[in-house]
This record gives structure tokens, sequence and C-alpha cells, in this order.
């Protein structure tokens, strides 16, 4: 196996990548601030002794507006990718991506339930609004993904071409749904979902982050620990369990991981398409398909990715800003085309 | 002492902050509302504005400002960077989390109702002309909105009494593509009731319709309001989309009119009364012809 880049490389790469994206974020915004007072905020910000005169200004946007959201694209990022694997190792094929299980169209129907059923119901007072939003969505895509991985299950084993297929029926029954409540919407409401499913991570607070970030923690430690077994995986199903792996057991774990982060990381950020299912394919095309390498690669990059992605949508515009689903598709798309002909040449 | 020196400091500068405060009207305003926005021009806040949202259409020359985004979607660090005194909106103004980053930075938010009605719009005035410092100014242009909005309500109750009030049809498209038609719980709805207008649509909202029910509802008079052309080139790509349209006893009598849609977002906007009246003059044009 060849691959462009040795995976000591890569992870050196990626680890400065990711914290150039971490640095940036902080430091660039609408609002300029000096460079000086950017670093001197960072650092009172984490607990050393700095004289606050003149800083007050740059401590609260780097505290409550930029750190929040950098954490949020990181924690989104890392998560989105690391399903990507995950998913795209379950179905032993490049093209999956976490939608395939129904996590991200379960999640829009729970957000259309919340924004359109609220706005029907007289409104929700603002302070329970998005929580109940990022709430039903988390419960609609965890929903959605059970009923697949359920419909895929007979006689205690699961048949992942079944569960692709039903993957397939639920998201389009749950995108007539959908549909049904765009219809119903007035037109307030409707630019309000339209906005959701474009994604952004803007308005970040640490209270909402919090969820997030303990799950995908949680996520990004436990699927590395499989890497082996996703390996195994890809020989085959009867391969892998002759080689000792628990397939089913494992089917599971991945279903669940990626119901549980993808379902967190829309709920808090609205659906980000593009990430889950080409960051993992970049990583592939750099270091080779060893899941040892993969999954924590594709963690960084995802990240990385996001965090830039964020900037463009929060400068192209300024004051006003992009939804950072336009932008993901648009800055990765032309990449991956171009990594995709290079590799062919 | 010191501590004593230190509480009358403290006494001394609560008194004279809140004072220091009113003699001095903010001075950089962000409008995240397009009728607020046109108010505050309308009592001279003009030159203050530094930022409007995207339903900010009017007065033309807010249009080089710097754009917020749509009112739903603000970025707190975007409107921070124009360093905003006030930030002004209706309740559709958000996302809730980033009003608070901009409240936590300082920013007066200041939310307005969207409400179509006067008492709405009396509060909304005052409102403001405390804000800017104008409170006359605002009274007077309060008093004659009313009375403009009162003088049409006693005309259109003449004309009614002498003409059944015409069946009335309102679309909405963009660029004559998939028009929807206006029905119950809308801004448009409003408007042609006040403008004597009966609004044949009975759905709530803005929906696309049939053909076919359409055909079965023959309006009198059409009104269309389309957000990317305007006047004949809006006309021609309407009925050229919707074929049917030319069939209705409203086009076959040359009644088809048009209405600026940035005045069906935000509420009560001071270019509103001029329009009722000319729509009332088109519903009812044997009134006009014997009018002085």
């Amino acid at each position: 196996m060849t691959t462009l880049v040795r995976p000591k490389t890569l992870f050196i790469g990626l680890a400065l990548l990711c914290v150039l994206a971490i640095w940036l974020s902080l430091a660039l915004g609408p609002v300029s601030l000096p460079l000086l007072d950017t670093a001197r905020a960072a650092l009172r910000l984490m607990g050393l002794p700095i004289d606050p005169q003149g800083l007050e200004q740059a401590q609260l946007i780097l505290g409550q507006i930029r750190l929040p959201r950098t954490l949020l694209g990181l924690a989104v990022g890392g998560v989105l990718a690391l399903s990507g694997v995950a998913m795209q190792g379950l179905f032993r094929n490049p093209l999956a991506d976490p939608g395939l299980v129904g996590v991200s169209s379960g999640a829009a129907l729970g957000a259309a339930v919340a924004i359109v059923g609220g706005s029907l119901f007289g409104g929700l007072p603002d302070a329970v609004g998005p929580y109940l939003l990022s709430l039903c969505a988390f419960i609609g895509g965890l929903g959605v993904t059970a009923l697949v991985y359920r419909l895929g299950r007979r006689n205690g084993q699961t048949n992942v071409a079944t569960m692709l297929l039903a993957g397939i029926a639920l998201t389009a029954l749950a995108g007539s749904a959908v549909g049904l409540f765009t219809y119903l919407a007035d037109d307030a409401t409707l630019r309000t979902l339209t906005f959701w499913n474009l994604g952004s991570l803007n308005g970040a607070s640490y209270s909402r982050l919090w969820p997030l970030l303990l799950v995908s923690a949680g996520v990004a430690l436990w699927l590395p620990r499989r890497a082996k077994a996703l390996n195994a995986l890809l020989l085959g199903e009867s391969e892998a369990g002759h080689l000792g792996i628990d397939v089913e057991g494992l089917k599971r774990e991945l279903v669940f991981c990626t119901a549980l982060g993808v379902g967190a990381a829309v709920a808090a950020a609205g659906m980000i398409g593009f990430v889950g299912l080409v960051v993992p394919h970049l990583v592939r095309l750099l270091a080779g398909p060893d899941h040892r390498v993969l999954l924590p690669a594709s963690v960084l990059a995802g990240a990385s990715l996001l965090l830039f992605a964020d900037l463009v949508a929060r400068l192209a515009l300024a004051p006003a800003e992009l939804p950072i689903g336009i932008v993901t598709a648009f800055i990765g798309a032309p990449f991956f085309l171009y990594l995709l002909l290079r590799g062919r040449a | 002492m010191r501590l004593c020196t230190s509480a009358i400091a403290l006494v001394v500068g609560l008194l004279v902050n809140p004072g220091a405060h009113a003699s001095q009207p903010p001075q950089r305003w962000v409008s995240a509302g397009g009728a607020l926005t046109e108010w505050v021009a309308a009592l001279g806040g003009e030159s203050k504005l530094v930022g409007v949202d995207t339903t900010s259409q009017h007065p033309e020359s807010v249009k080089a400002l710097p754009s917020i985004g749509y009112q739903r979607q603000l970025s707190a660090e975007g409107i921070l960077s124009l360093r905003p005194q006030v930030l002004i909106g209706t309740e559709e103004m958000g996302p809730p989390p980033v009003l608070a980053q901009v409240r936590g930075a300082g920013v007066q938010v200041e939310m307005f109702s969207a409400q179509p009605d006067l008492p709405t719009l009396k509060g909304n005035l005052e409102h403001l002309g405390k804000l800017l410092g104008n409170e006359a100014k605002a009274r007077q242009l309060f008093t004659g909105y009313e009375q403009a909005l009162n003088q049409q309500k006693s005309a259109i109750a003449k004309a009614q009494a002498m003409q059944k009030a015409p069946g009335v049809l309102l679309l909405l498209g963009h660029a004559g593509g998939k028009p929807l038609i206006a029905g119950k719980d809308t801004a448009a709805d409003w408007l042609l009731q006040q403008a004597g207008g009966h609004n044949l649509a009975t759905h709530t909202g803005y929906k696309p319709f049939s053909t076919e029910s359409l055909a079965g509802l023959s309006p009198d008079v059409l009104v269309f309001a389309d957000r990317a052309l305007t006047g004949d080139a809006a006309r021609t790509a309407l009925f050229k989309e919707k074929p049917i349209l030319a069939a209705t006893p409203a086009a076959k009598n040359g009644r088809v009119f048009e209405l600026d849609p940035t005045l069906l977002v935000g509420g009560l906007g001071p270019r509103l009364p001029q329009t009722l009246m000319k729509l009332s003059v088109e519903f009812y044009p044997s009134q006009a012809e014997s009018a002085p």
C-alpha cells in the first residue's frame, strides 16, 4: 500500500493545522482586535494574572463569542468526520455518510416539529425555544436511527444491506413529513427552518455547548479503540468474525456512536453537510485506509476544516453572516474533486 | 474616612450618570426591521443608523449601509463590529442567544412589536421618539398617521354603502414564478381589508394555489407584489406564468394593480397610508371619479 504521506508526518501536519485553525478562529472576526490584545485576553482567560486594563472588549469578544464558537466548531467538525469514518467502515463503502442511517433526516424532522409546532401553538418563550429545538433534533435523530437499526435486524443478525435500504426509506418518509411541516409553516417560520437546514455556529454559548462537548469527547475516545475491528471488517463480515471480532457488537457500537455524535452535533449547530462524507475520504487519499490512522486523523482534519469554513462564513459578508453549510460544500467539494483527479493521474 | 469618600463618590456617580445618559441620546443605531428603519428615518434619525438588516429597503439611502443579514439570523460579532449603542428590531429579531451576547457586550437592545394595529404603532413611536430624543415629532407623526387611516376608513364606509366590496386576490411572486396567494392571518390580508377589499382566499398564510381553484374564484381585482420585478415587467411575467389569470374579470377589465412587497413585512410603516389610499381608489373607481 503506497500512501502519499507517512502517518507520523500526517499527524504532525494535521495537529499544526488544527492549532492554526484554533488560533485564527480566536484572532479573526468582524470586530478587529489588535493581535496583542487577543493574545493577552487569551492568556487571561486561561487564568494567567494579566493586567485587565483596556482588555474588557477583547476579553468579552474572545470569551463570550469566539471561544464558545471555536469549541463548538471543533466538536462538531471532529464528531461529524469521525461518524463518517464509522459509517464508511460499517457499510464498507466510501460513499456512505452519517445521513445514511437516518440520523440527519430524523434530526431535521425533530427540528421541523419544534420550529413549526412551536409557532403553531402560539410561539415558544425565548428562554425555552432554542433548547427545545436542540432536544427535538437530538431525539429525532436518535429515534429514526434506532428504528433503522431495528428494521435491519433479523434472527439476532444485523443485515447491513437491509439497514441501508431501511435508512433510505425512512429518510424519504422523514423528508415528506418535513415537507408537510414546511407547507403548514408561515413565512417567518419557513425561513427559520431553511436557515437551520444550512447550519451555523452562530450564537454558541457555554450552556448549550457542554452536552455536545461531553458526547463528542466520549465518541472520539471510544471509536479509535475499535480501529483494529474496523480494519478486520474491511475484509468482510464473516472474515472479521473468523478473526475473532464480535461483528454484531461492533455494528451496534458504530450505529450508536454515530447516532449519538451526529445527533448532538446537529442539535447544536443545525445541518452541516459534506464534512462527514469528504473528510474521511481526504484522509484516506493521503494516508491510506488503516483505521488506526484514519480515525484520529479524521477528527483533527474535520475539526480544522470546520473552523476554516466558519472563518469564511463569518468574514465573507461581515457584518452579516453566511450559513456554514454553504461554505463547507463550496470550499470542500472542489478541493475533493482536485484530489480525486490528481489521484487518478 | 476613605470608605466614606468612596461612598460619596459612588452616590454622586449614580446621581450624575443617568442624567448624563438622558441628555445624550444614543448616536450609533443598528436597525433590524424594515418598518422601524423607515420610522427612524422619518423621525430624523437616519444619519445615526450605522447598519440595517436585509428587510430594511427604504428610504433608498439605507441600502448603502452595512448589512447585518436577515433579522432572524443575526451575528453577534458582526453587529458589535459596527460599535452600535442601540440595536432595534421587532420580536422577529434573533436568534435569542445572539441577542443575549449583544446585550452582554453593553449594547442596548430594544424590541418593538410588529402587530399591525394603531395602539401598537403608538407605543412603538413613543418609544422610538424617546430614544431619539424627538418625542414631539413622534407624537406629530402618529397623529397624522391616525388621521389618515381614519379618513380612509370613513371614505371606504361611504363607498361600500354605494358599491359592494370588490373581491380581491393578492399574489406574491418572484419574477412572476409560482406566485403565492395571501390568505387569512397575513399582513397582506389586513392591508386588503383596510383598503376596503374583500379577500377571496380563505386559507391561512401564503400558499401556492391550483389553477382550477383560482378560476372558480373570479376576482374583480388582482393585486400583485413581486420581489424581483416591478411595473409592467412583473405583470407580463405573472400572466405568462399563469395564463388562466387573463380569463379573470379583473384582467378583462384591466384591474390588475401593483403593490410594493416590502410593505408586507415588519408591521405598520410610514408609507402605508399612501398605499392604502391608492389601493382603495383602485377598488372603488366610481368613488374617485365623483370625489372633487
